[in-house]
């Protein structure tokens, strides 16, 4: 499935998400997400700076400026990245359009 | 800039994370000690309507509570076990509450209580994984197991809704005097149908309540060394391993240490246990005095951080540890660790004679086949 920047995502409410040890563990709650019920995710430091604006209220337009502002690169890049990452989510059922 | 790591659950940066922090993993936690089943080897089981023990099981709301202090401190792996968790008339709502709050939970259960809603729930909410033991794969064996008429039909049964609702499962089995002689077709059973590995266990506990007429049964149950070291190497896939861990099983070295140190097993590190009336242990059969908390009056906090490093710090003076268990080469192959020594003798740092000897007969049964003269 295909993003848009002008679309606003939520993270699903089938998933937890838990800050451990300083590291951003999703844990699925139903089964139907992702490849297996055994799989965990992990996102990085930049990841993690997405996933915590996918609140429903900001469209990846709105995010990819935020993103900008916070990390010291190309505006391509970031759209490259969050357009990326928000299609691995959408299609593991991890976000969905609001 | 990049978003994501690309790494296998077991390979995630923060379980070393964890270690080196000497944070918490993982939780295991008895919901009840009542069991519908009574089995001749339990080292917990009180009757199904044991009035005292229900009354003394710990509420969801504490259980929630217990549950957000494990989470403070970072565990992401919950065990529901018991007795048997699905007597307990709010098992889904705790699994349902411990899911929801982002725990991998496990169910310890005897299958024998499974119906359609539990396959549905476990279904749409999967479990890490629910490990059933499996007593007997005839009537007769499984009853004579588990002291239950109708036990058998019950099991199969539950497993059978289980494994056409297509929810993974380990099997695994307790190997014991009543069903030595179906051990081998009770491990093809369970291997037919566990979704990784099969594993079946001759360590009998003594009772947590230290009931002496129970303590007699279960002893009378336990497998001689013999029969231990016979059953292993009849299993193939077990005495292999045993085989090729050898050189990590025996170590001589052991036999110069000089640590007086009472535990230098794995506890304490990310793991703990919770009774169904909220004690604290560090491990499930560690209940000597001194190394228990109780979580009604005390946080999990406290018991974590200032009763774990207390127990680990534990030494013993005694000639017979300090010269017998404490350097033993063989120790790895032994029943024999503290919290056991303490079931069985009151101490923590006695030797146990029956585990000395099933460790001799696995020393001597490795060094046969692998051409050791010496153990």
């Amino acid at each position: 499935m295909s993003v848009s920047l002008e679309t606003i995502y939520v993270q699903s409410e089938d998933v937890v998400s838990r800050i451990i040890e300083d590291e951003l563990i999703i844990v699925p709650l139903v089964s139907g997400i992702g490849e297996s019920d055994d799989d965990l995710y992990t996102l990085n430091e930049t990841g993690r700076a997405i996933w915590s604006r996918l609140d429903g209220a900001k469209s990846l337009n709105q995010i990819a400026e935020e993103l900008l502002e916070e990390f010291e690169t190309e505006a391509e890049t970031v759209q490259k990245d969050l357009l990326g990452l928000v299609e691995e989510l959408v299609n593991r059922k991890l976000v969905m359009v609001r | 800039m990049g978003y994501k790591d690309e790494t296998e659950i077991s390979d995630f940066q923060l379980w070393d994370k964890k270690r080196k922090n000497g944070s918490l993993f993982a939780f295991d936690i008895e919901l009840t000690a009542r069991c519908n089943n009574d089995c001749r080897h339990c080292y917990i089981n009180l009757p199904a309507g044991d009035e005292q023990a229900l009354k003394k099981e710990l509420s969801i709301e504490e259980i929630a509570s217990i549950a957000d202090q494990a989470i403070e401190l970072g565990a992401l792996w919950a065990l529901l076990s018991g007795g048997e968790p699905l007597l307990r008339a709010d098992f889904k709502d705790i699994y349902l509450m411990l899911k929801r709050k982002g725990l991998l939970v496990s169910v310890f259960t005897n299958a024998t209580l499974i119906r359609e809603e539990h396959v549905a729930l476990f279904r749409k909410y999967p479990p890490r994984v629910i490990e059933i033991t499996v007593y007997g794969v005839t009537e007769q064996t499984y009853e004579k197991v588990t002291g239950r008429p109708g036990g058998f039909q019950a099991f199969m049964r539950g497993l059978n809704l289980l494994i056409d609702g297509g929810v993974k499962l380990r099997l695994k089995a307790m190997a014991m005097q009543s069903n030595a002689h179906e051990l081998p077709a009770i491990a093809a059973f369970c291997r037919q149908y566990t979704k990784d590995y099969f594993r079946f266990d001759p360590q009998l506990h003594l009772r947590f309540d230290r009931d002496e007429v129970r303590n007699q049964l279960i002893r009378s149950e336990r497998l001689s060394p013999e029969q231990i070291v016979a059953l292993e190497q009849g299993d193939a896939e077990r005495f292999t391993a045993l085989q090729q861990g050898c050189s990590k099983l025996i170590v001589d070295e052991f036999a110069h240490t000089e640590s007086d140190h009472l535990f230098y097993c794995s506890i304490g590190e990310g793991e703990c246990n919770i009774s169904y009336d909220g004690i604290f242990r560090v491990c499930s059969s560690l209940w000597a005095a001194g190394t228990t908390a109780d979580l009604r009056k005390t946080t999990l906090r406290e018991a974590w951080q200032i009763l774990v490093p207390k127990v680990l710090g534990m030494r013993s003076q005694r000639a017979e540890y300090l010269e017998n268990c404490r350097i033993c080469p063989i120790v790895n192959l032994c029943l024999w660790c503290p919290a056991h020594a303490e079931l069985e003798t009151g101490e923590l740092d006695l030797p146990v004679l029956y585990f000395c000897r099933v460790a001799e007969a696995r020393a001597e049964a490795i060094s046969k086949t692998t051409g050791d003269s010496q153990p």
